[in-house]
């Protein structure tokens, strides 16, 4: 591991299970003081310093995949950790969000003119009778970071609006949101949706959201379950066998 | 000791002959909807139906206490946010994502608040119900905190953007809301609330602890200088980290979530204010059955809950058998103990 940043060699002192140690230590194993610099703004949440640090890379001839993993998606891993071990909050991840919106504002184009095949195509959506969106929003930002193309079906999604997408886009995974104890119950009548037009085997169902938990996921029949979006990313690799880390 | 001595007695600290089982958030179900023909919508919007379906809490549920505001939309609505009325087994919903207003300055009561048909449909079901049970059952009113209405007006999102990108705005925000928090809570009071919950969701799945009490505490402890009966704060999820702070609002309740431990909780709070909940509503009011209910119920009170409650309003689809099973099982408990 070779993190030159001073600050962000203090943010990574937040990363302490041995095992993301080593995993989120390897995404800085090749990168510069440039892409450290990137990773520590897009912690701290400053979207314009990111915005110009980005284009900066780029300009001096950086890959745009360099400037995604090295700089932003190390960078959104701290924030994940942070995060789940209530370090910070979701207004803090709201503006490392924003910081990486900014950046993507750069390498979206590049990735998209370049042809690279999608890991896999996901359905996102936050379930009937559900208006929140932000953690629905914050897996979508990941996902599409970590190589998956996304169809964001936005707030209040019914039954048959997931499966219309799934057939339509060709999906193999569905991902369902909910905030509230009152609408969690719409992810089992979505998944039962899903058994009784047979097309259950066909997709992988993930769940997630504030009040959700593994065993609420487990009931519904769900096939996995995430507690917070930079988990998310791995859990679809998983849940497809894609091995990348 | 009747129903309503109960609960007000338990919200106060004196003697109680036996833990009250309370609704600070809703327990109407589409089961109970039908029952009396007082179906969601309507029953969120016209004060007769949301008396209708209010009182069933008392009469086919047995528990101590009603609360005839549903939902947690009605004071949104009147201010003119975009509407989700939905149907029979789904909530009402503000639509956050087009929200009515960007900065303090657009915060402006609507003349006419008051008597909006979303406000008349809780103050005019509080007055039905003072009349027909209001001498044996407590009646819960529920008025916005100003965290809440933030999300509603201004956008969950945005709202959390501002908080860190300008915190005095923020506060000029919150205490703006906060008069219409208390606006809409007397107007319940006056109706003939004995007691008001304030939901403003400071939750630990959203913001820092410390947020809490940079932000909220204060209002809070002015929310309860300025409303003349017992207020019952409620936060969903994860609240361990700002009990303590909670416990200092001056709050006579906080109404907590079965993410945290009652146990905890108790030790938290550390006798500073009383707490109402938490049975589990996805998992156990929900999909399992009656001894699972009874289950939760009891550890809540061995842990010394002062109020037993379902942890927030429950799936409109829960099972009549086990809410029944919530006072059932504090009666079994108490013969039990004593």
């Amino acid at each position: 591991m070779a993190i030159i940043h001073e600050g962000l060699s203090e943010e990574f002192k937040y990363v302490t299970k041995p095992n993301e140690q080593e995993h989120i230590g390897s995404m800085f194993d090749s990168s510069d003081l440039l892409m450290q610099q990137i990773a520590f703004n897009l912690i701290k949440g400053k979207n314009n310093d990111v915005y110009d640090l980005v284009k900066k890379a780029l300009d001096e001839g950086y890959e745009a995949n360099t400037v995604l993993d090295d700089g932003l998606i190390a960078g959104m891993a701290i924030v994940g950790v942070k995060f789940r071990d209530n370090v910070i909050f979701v207004p803090e991840v709201l503006i490392s969000a924003r910081a990486m919106k900014a950046g993507m504002e750069h390498i979206d184009p590049i990735l998209s003119a370049s042809g690279v095949e999608p890991i896999g195509t996901v359905i996102m959506g936050t379930v009937k009778g559900d208006l929140h969106d932000i953690g629905k929003n914050l897996c979508i930002m990941m996902l599409r970071g970590g190589g998956f193309t996304v169809h964001d079906l936005g707030v209040d999604t019914k039954p048959d609006e997931f499966i219309d997408a799934v057939l339509e886009h060709e999906a193999t995974v569905v991902g369902m949101s909910a905030l509230l104890t009152t609408t969690m119950p719409n992810m089992g009548v979505t998944i039962e949706a899903f058994e009784e037009a047979g097309l259950r085997e066909e997709v992988k169902i993930l769940v997630g959201g504030a009040p959700v938990t593994k065993n609420f996921a487990d009931e519904m029949g769900a096939d996995g379950y995430g507690s917070n979006a930079v988990e998310c990313v791995q859990i679809a690799k998983d849940i497809l066998g894609v091995n990348k880390g | 000791m009747k129903k309503k001595e109960r609960v007000i007695n338990a919200l106060t600290g004196k003697p109680v002959d036996r833990t009250p089982v309370s609704n600070p958030t809703n327990v109407a179900t589409v089961e109970l909807m039908d029952l009396v023909d007082a179906p969601f919508p309507d029953a969120c919007r016209d004060p007769e139906l949301n008396a209708k379906l209010a009182v069933t809490g008392y009469t086919e549920l047995g528990f101590d206490s009603i609360a005839p505001y549903f939902s947690i939309i009605q004071e949104s609505s009147a201010l003119g946010c975009e509407m989700q009325w939905e149907q029979k087994d789904n909530w009402p919903t503000v639509r956050m994502g087009n929200p009515i207003w960007k900065t303090p300055d657009d915060i402006k009561i609507p003349s006419g608040f008051l008597e909006h048909q979303d406000n008349l449909a809780i103050t005019k079901s509080i007055e039905i119900l003072k009349k027909e049970v209001g001498d044996e059952v407590a009646i819960i009113g529920k008025t916005m905190g100003p965290w809440t209405l933030a999300y509603h007006v201004f956008g969950v999102e945005p709202f959390l953007l501002l908080s860190i990108d300008d915190p005095q705005k923020t506060m000029e925000c919150l205490y703006k809301l906060r008069e219409i928090t208390v606006l809409f809570g007397q107007a319940q009071i006056d109706a003939g609330a004995d007691v008001l919950v304030v939901p403003d969701h400071a939750t630990g799945d959203l913001v820092s602890g410390e947020y809490y009490k940079r932000f909220l505490l204060e209002i809070h402890q002015e929310l309860v200088e300025t409303l003349p009966v017992p207020l019952i704060l409620h936060i969903c999820g994860k609240t361990i980290d700002r009990m303590p702070y909670i416990a200092e609002s001056g709050m006579a309740a906080f109404h907590f979530d079965s993410k945290n431990d009652p146990q905890e909780a108790m030790n938290a709070v550390d006798g500073k204010i009383n707490l109402a909940g938490n049975i589990n509503n996805p998992e156990t009011l929900y999909s399992k059955g009656v001894s699972d209910v009874k289950q939760e119920v009891f550890k809540a009170l061995d842990a010394g809950v002062q109020l037993i409650a379902p942890e927030c309003a429950i799936p409109l689809k829960t099972k009549i058998e086990n809410l029944l099973a919530i006072p059932e099982a504090v009666e079994e408990w108490t013969l039990k103990k004593h």
